[in-house]
């Protein structure tokens, strides 16, 4: 996002905080205090919701803004259906290999792991301490009412029927979807009446980007203050007695992320270690935030100012793919279910890995604009078809959701960063130069 | 002939605990005048509501409030506690060999038509233990609520217990298994003999909480329309002490929750 932000002195201060050594000791600093639990770590929550807040305030302006002028460019350049052909490809591709390494690497990691009986008893404790001690209730009369399903599902809550609700009670899916929308609307009503409020458009944007630039100042601060509580929420003895799910989850998502970096690299004809430097910045807003969205202006900002990708793809894309590919689900459902049947003693063939491969891809999608426990649920639509019991998953995951959240978050923002990279393919990143 | 003798004998042994040692139901005045309260109870340990100390010693809520009764009467107080089944309370109760019974008794249609029953002094809901897997298997991929709603498995519950005959009314489609007893009817489940157990909610907690390694295996469910009212059992002619009870267990309304009594009992199970 090369915009003229006239404040080259901020910006040479903001690159000199967030240099990825920084960047790293603050993770660092933050997984070590909240390992030791220090007292002051209940001072820090308030910090890093400050911190958060303020990151939201320019997150949807910024997206109201990014998406109609990318949708302009796509169509006045005429290269729209390519772009989009090309980035619908890569992100086939792309969920086919995640949902595959989610499945395979995990499987050979518990084909060597049975828990023994002082795990399975202490996971049991889990169990009945943290869920409510009462898996299901139920009533012999089917008369009686069942409990309403809240808000809308499936295709509806995709519509912003309500554009100002949308924004107010901070819907980013209906957003989007609408931007895009009224970005076409607006391409159309231009090429009529020659008139059109794109320039004012960009010069939202611009002023969104140089808050973000503000606020990206605190990115340290903020990694150590949201990451360090939410680490300690993570006790050590629930870690250990779910370290069957908890450690194939780690080195499956290391594995994922790894490879995004060296297939941007090598889309990009750039070094591994150079495209590192770049993403670790919003990958680690994404694991302090648990917010993919947010990270949005600053992984455009990384992507077409430090890695040189072309603006298209990425402003195309990573908006709507942060907001509807939750990349990070597939590894987490499809490592959940495998660690469930561990527990419960069920083996899986190679045909039901490929079944859950594919379950675990799709039920990532009924995540799409939900969270908390409610992004919890569509892990039913894996666990039941394997015979599986959800209501044992529910409070585990629980459990370990303090951690795994930030994991998922991170891919989310990652493995996304790299489509555009692909899709801009070889063309584009030759002009990028090696070094630039 | 001989057929005949065998089956007159057979029947004769069958009624012999309610015919042949039946005595004259005892009303409140009754009672007062005989000085003695008789209550009957399991003659083995319900955990939370009446164990036996080492030695021998009856204690629990439900002996307090069987003594505080007797005090209420100005009457001392005399334990039966010979029954070997919950029903087997009923039958001391209904034959006059006790004049109340004391032993996490639910009321039933089948029991109400032998004696009466005090107004509850706690109400329980309706409880599920079932295996995982085997719900899990028969869902399909719907959720557990919908198979437990109409199971159709292998149906554990306590022989001789109320819930013998609620699982005959609230699952039909169900095999019924009759246990000996709660402890044989837990091992029985983690042995895979039965797909489920059917008691009441602080039972299947109370298992959970004592052997929380079991939560992997099983699952728990809670009827949402089904409470078992745990009363006292009084000869059925019993007027005025039924009246009398009711203005005790009125007055005494709180002493039992589900939660005091998972707070309170030991680890013993039966």
């Amino acid at each position: 996002m090369t915009l003229a932000r006239g404040h080259n002195g901020l910006d040479a201060l903001s690159r000199s905080i967030n240099r990825p050594s920084i960047t790293l000791a603050a993770v660092g600093l933050a997984l070590i205090l909240g390992a030791l639990r220090p007292p002051f770590l209940d001072y820090l929550r308030p910090v890093g919701d400050f911190y958060v807040a303020l990151l939201h305030i320019c997150v949807l302006p910024f997206l109201l803004a990014t998406i109609p002028l990318a949708v302009r460019s796509a169509m006045a350049s005429g290269s729209a259906p390519g772009v989009i052909r090309s980035l619908s490809l890569w992100v086939l591709l792309m969920l086919a290999a995640v949902a595959a390494v989610s499945v395979v690497v995990p499987s050979l990691f518990l084909a060597y792991a049975a828990p023994d009986e002082g795990t399975i008893a202490h996971i049991g404790a889990l169990i009945g301490r943290s869920a409510d001690k009462i898996d299901v209730e139920f009533a012999i009369d089917a008369r009686q009412p069942a409990a309403a399903a809240a808000g809308d599902s499936g295709i509806m809550a995709l519509i912003p029927t309500n554009i100002f609700a949308s924004l107010s009670a901070n819907d980013s899916v209906r957003v989007l979807v609408f931007a895009a929308l009224f970005g076409v609307a607006m391409v159309l009503a231009e090429r009529r009446s020659g008139h059109s409020i794109f320039d004012a458009l960009r010069h939202i944007q611009a002023v969104c980007a140089l808050i973000f630039d503000w606020f990206n100042l605190l990115v340290p601060i903020g990694i150590v203050a949201l990451i360090a509580p939410q680490i300690a929420l993570l006790g050590p003895d629930a870690f250990t007695a779910l370290k069957l799910f908890a450690y194939p989850f780690l080195a499956t998502s290391a594995l994922l992320l790894a490879a995004a970096l060296a297939v941007s690299a090598l889309a990009l004809h750039a070094r591994p270690a150079r495209v590192f430097s770049a993403l670790v910045k919003p990958v680690m807003l994404g694991a302090s935030t648990r917010n993919s969205l947010i990270c949005v202006p600053l992984a455009l900002d990384t992507l077409e100012s430090d890695l040189k990708v072309p603006k298209e793809p990425c402003e195309l894309y990573l908006p709507i793919g942060v907001a509807t590919l939750r990349i990070g689900t597939i590894p987490y459902f499809a490592i959940a279910t495998l660690f469930i049947g561990v527990l419960m003693g069920r083996e899986f063939s190679l045909s039901e890995l490929g079944l859950l491969a594919f379950l675990a891809a799709g039920a990532s999608f009924a995540t799409i604009g939900v969270g908390g426990l409610a992004a919890l649920a569509p892990l039913a639509i894996v666990l039941r078809p394997f015979g599986l019991s959800y209501e044992i998953a529910v409070p585990l995951m629980l459990i370990v959701d303090p951690l795994a959240e930030i994991v998922r978050t991170m891919l989310n923002v990652g493995i996304n960063c790299m489509i555009p990279s692909l899709a801009a393919g070889r063309r584009f990143a030759a002009s990028a130069g090696e070094g630039a | 002939m001989l057929r005949a003798l065998f089956g007159a004998v057979a029947f004769a042994l069958a009624i012999a605990p309610s015919t042949l040692t039946a005595a004259e139901p005892r009303d409140l005045q009754a009672i007062v005048d005989g000085q003695v309260l008789r209550v009957a109870l399991t003659r083995f340990d319900l955990p939370a509501f009446h164990v036996r100390a080492p030695d021998g010693t009856l204690t629990g809520p439900e002996i307090d409030m069987a003594r505080q009764i007797g005090r209420a009467l100005g009457v001392k107080v005399e334990f039966v506690d010979s029954a070997e089944s919950f029903d087997g309370v009923v039958d001391l109760v209904a034959a006059g060999r006790a004049d109340i019974g004391v032993s996490k008794l639910s009321q039933t249609y089948e029991r109400l038509k032998r004696v009466r029953f005090s107004d509850p002094y706690v109400t329980l809901r309706h409880a599920l233990l079932f295996n995982r897997a085997a719900v899990a298997r028969a869902a399909a991929g719907r959720p557990p609520a919908a198979v437990l709603q109409k199971f159709h498995g292998r149906l554990g519950v306590i022989g001789g217990s109320a819930y013998a005959e609620f699982a005959r009314r609230n699952f039909p489609e169900a095999a019924l298994v009759e246990e000996r007893g709660w402890d044989a009817a837990v091992d029985h489940l983690i042995a895979g003999g039965v797909d489920a157990l059917y008691r009441d909610e602080f039972e299947i907690r109370r298992v959970l909480k004592h052997r929380p390694a079991l939560n992997v295996k099983l699952g728990s469910a809670v009827i949402t329309d089904q409470t078992a009212l745990l009363s006292i059992a009084i000869c059925d002619s019993c007027t005025k002490l039924q009246e009398f009870l009711n203005y005790h267990v009125g007055r005494s309304r709180g002493a039992f929750t589900l939660q005091s009594l998972l707070d309170s009992e030991g680890t013993g199970s039966r």
